[in-house]
């Protein structure tokens, strides 16, 4: 039993170590691609393929949920009076949190699922170890433009969630439920700020790297087999997923410590 | 002909002492082999008995558990990936579902890892280059075909055409006859044979076909359960005193392994012997 869990302990530490040592090496690669414009054409056709063909299914996903959150917090406001202020509630709840997040769980599901079973698929046909064999980084050819693509493109991402998400708690409150457009517009300008806009757009960088460097592991080190690639894809996205909330907690404790040390009145009113 | 103790310079590719095991499981156990320059070497094995693990340890695909390879008289396997990449560009590898890369077509398949190491300027040139390896292998003609749209014979000719892109001096093929009809199998034998009188390769051969051993080899090494118990020429091969050796080549099952089949049938509670209907 003491034997079981200490080997069990032992191989978790093991694979973590590996991990670590495939981030690195990941990040070091991926630092050397942007400068080498050799590298360039694999990182646009990454782009096109998860930034530009994940446009519309961010923003059926941004659009939703500003339209829900109209539904819902409307009858509370209405309940005191407040309803000219839904505004405020919708579009803080979408640029700081839903938005983002959200919008990285779709590419978590989206992205994520493809990197893996494109490089699971790699990897169990020897594709990666014919690379190996020619004597070329299959990081740096593989998973570098891949890990540049997801982190530069999803804050952008995350852009087209809020912007649909704000149109689509417009529509909702201003069209639907017959809220006064100016006053709409007022309260959610004088509450949300610069600072909420980018914050909540820079968590991309995070949510976008760590989808992409566990898409890729998990693609490598996928064993063979349908049943193989099928597995890595499941926890691909299980990882990536719980990684994406793990990271927006801290990115908040973070980003609050920053904005109260900065603009201590500011964060009382 | 018995052959003298290895040593590091004994041949281009030498493996001194070599163990590998996955956890608890013994692939390679204690393998020392010296490859010959410009010669044929197929290794000859059950399936599953190290002959592939062996192969790519002599490119360092694999780290072994224990021992050392040399190439050329360099110790390379406890180089870095990085070390490696300048070595491994003297090898070409051909693996046995040919790895070829689905989203390039045939042409970008071939330039790959050209591309990869200097920037291309005269595409004219690598035009030419592209329809000279094709055409060295009969499949010019392909190059803006995606490698789906293969058959597997002309996918084995084509990773064949990217195995010897950089002039190679030693060309490594995995199972080079596995899935092909007769007559594709002999087209790809007498591709080896050619490649190795045109290009004065080395080449590595893993396979269980003994026609294409019989008919390529310059040396034959059988592997058995980790260990190399023959090894000599083709004749030398034919007529070893081994009984492994010759189940092997001959295709037939051993009396202890037929004897194991017979214990493993079911016997069904509801059989009735002849003599219950009398």
């Amino acid at each position: 039993m003491i034997e079981e869990l200490g080997d069990a302990t032992l191989k978790r530490i093991e694979y973590l170590g590996r991990f670590a040592r495939f981030i690195n090496h990941g990040s070091r690669c991926s630092v050397l691609s942007l400068v080498q414009p050799r590298s360039y054409p694999l990182i646009w056709s990454q782009m096109n393929a998860i930034g530009v063909g994940s446009v519309p299914v961010i923003m059926i996903t941004g659009a939703f949920v500003g339209m829900v959150l109209a539904i819902q917090a409307y009858d509370q406001l209405a309940g005191m009076g407040l309803e000219e202020r839904l505004g405020v509630l919708i579009n803080i709840s979408v640029v700081k949190e839903l938005g983002p997040v959200l919008a990285a769980v779709m590419l978590a599901g989206r992205v994520g699922g493809a990197l893996t079973a494109e490089l699971g698929t790699m990897n169990v046909t020897e594709q990666i170890a014919a690379i190996r064999s020619m004597g070329i980084d299959p990081v740096k050819y593989l998973v570098a433009p891949r890990v540049l693509a997801c982190l530069l493109l999803t804050p952008l991402l995350i852009i087209y969630a809020d912007l649909l998400g704000i149109l689509g708690g417009y529509f909702v409150s201003v069209i639907q439920l017959g809220i006064n457009s100016r006053a709409y517009w007022d309260f959610s300008a004088q509450a949300v700020e610069l600072w909420d806009v980018v914050t909540g757009s820079l968590k991309g960088l995070f949510f976008g790297g760590a989808i992409a460097i566990i898409g890729c592991y998990k693609g490598f080190t996928c064993r063979e087999g349908a049943q193989g690639v099928g597995e890595a894809c499941t926890e691909a996205f299980v990882g990536s997923f719980i990684s994406i909330l793990v990271i927006n907690f801290i990115y908040a404790v973070v980003t609050k410590s920053i904005f109260l040390t900065f603009w201590p009145i500011k964060s009382l009113l | 002909m018995i052959r003298a103790a290895i040593d590091n310079n004994s041949g281009i590719i030498v493996v001194r002492e070599l163990t590998k095991r996955y956890d608890e499981r013994l692939v390679l156990d204690n393998v020392s082999v010296a490859i010959e320059k410009g010669k044929t070497t197929v290794i000859i094995g059950r399936s599953g008995c190290g002959k592939t693990v062996l192969m790519k340890h002599m490119i360092v695909l694999e780290r072994p558990s224990s021992g050392e390879v040399y190439f050329k008289g360099q110790r390379i396997d406890h180089l870095s990936e990085k070390q490696l990449a300048e070595i491994r560009r003297q090898y070409g590898f051909c693996f046995q579902m040919s790895a070829l890369f689905d989203s390039l077509t045939v042409y970008e398949n071939i330039i790959f890892p050209i591309q990869q190491k200097q920037k291309i300027t005269d595409w004219k040139a690598m035009d030419e280059l592209v329809k000279g390896k094709l055409a060295m292998v009969g499949m010019d003609g392909f190059q803006q075909q995606y490698p789906a749209s293969l058959s597997g014979g002309q996918k084995k000719r084509v990773a064949l055409a990217r195995a010897i892109a950089l002039d190679p001096e030693v060309i490594m093929y995995d199972e080079p006859t596995t899935g092909l009809d007769p007559v594709r199998s002999d087209i790809i034998n007498e591709l080896i044979l050619k490649l190795k009188h045109e290009l004065h390769v080395t080449s590595i051969v893993v396979t269980h076909d003994m026609n294409s051993a019989y008919k390529i080899a310059d040396r034959i090494i059988m592997f058995h359960n980790g260990k190399i118990i023959a090894d000599g020429d083709a004749e030398h091969i034919r007529n070893h005193p081994n009984p492994t050796v010759q189940e092997f080549i001959h295709g037939k099952v051993s009396e202890a392994e037929l004897a194991a089949l017979r214990l493993g049938g079911t016997r069904y509670n509801t059989q009735y012997s002849p003599e219950d209907f009398k």
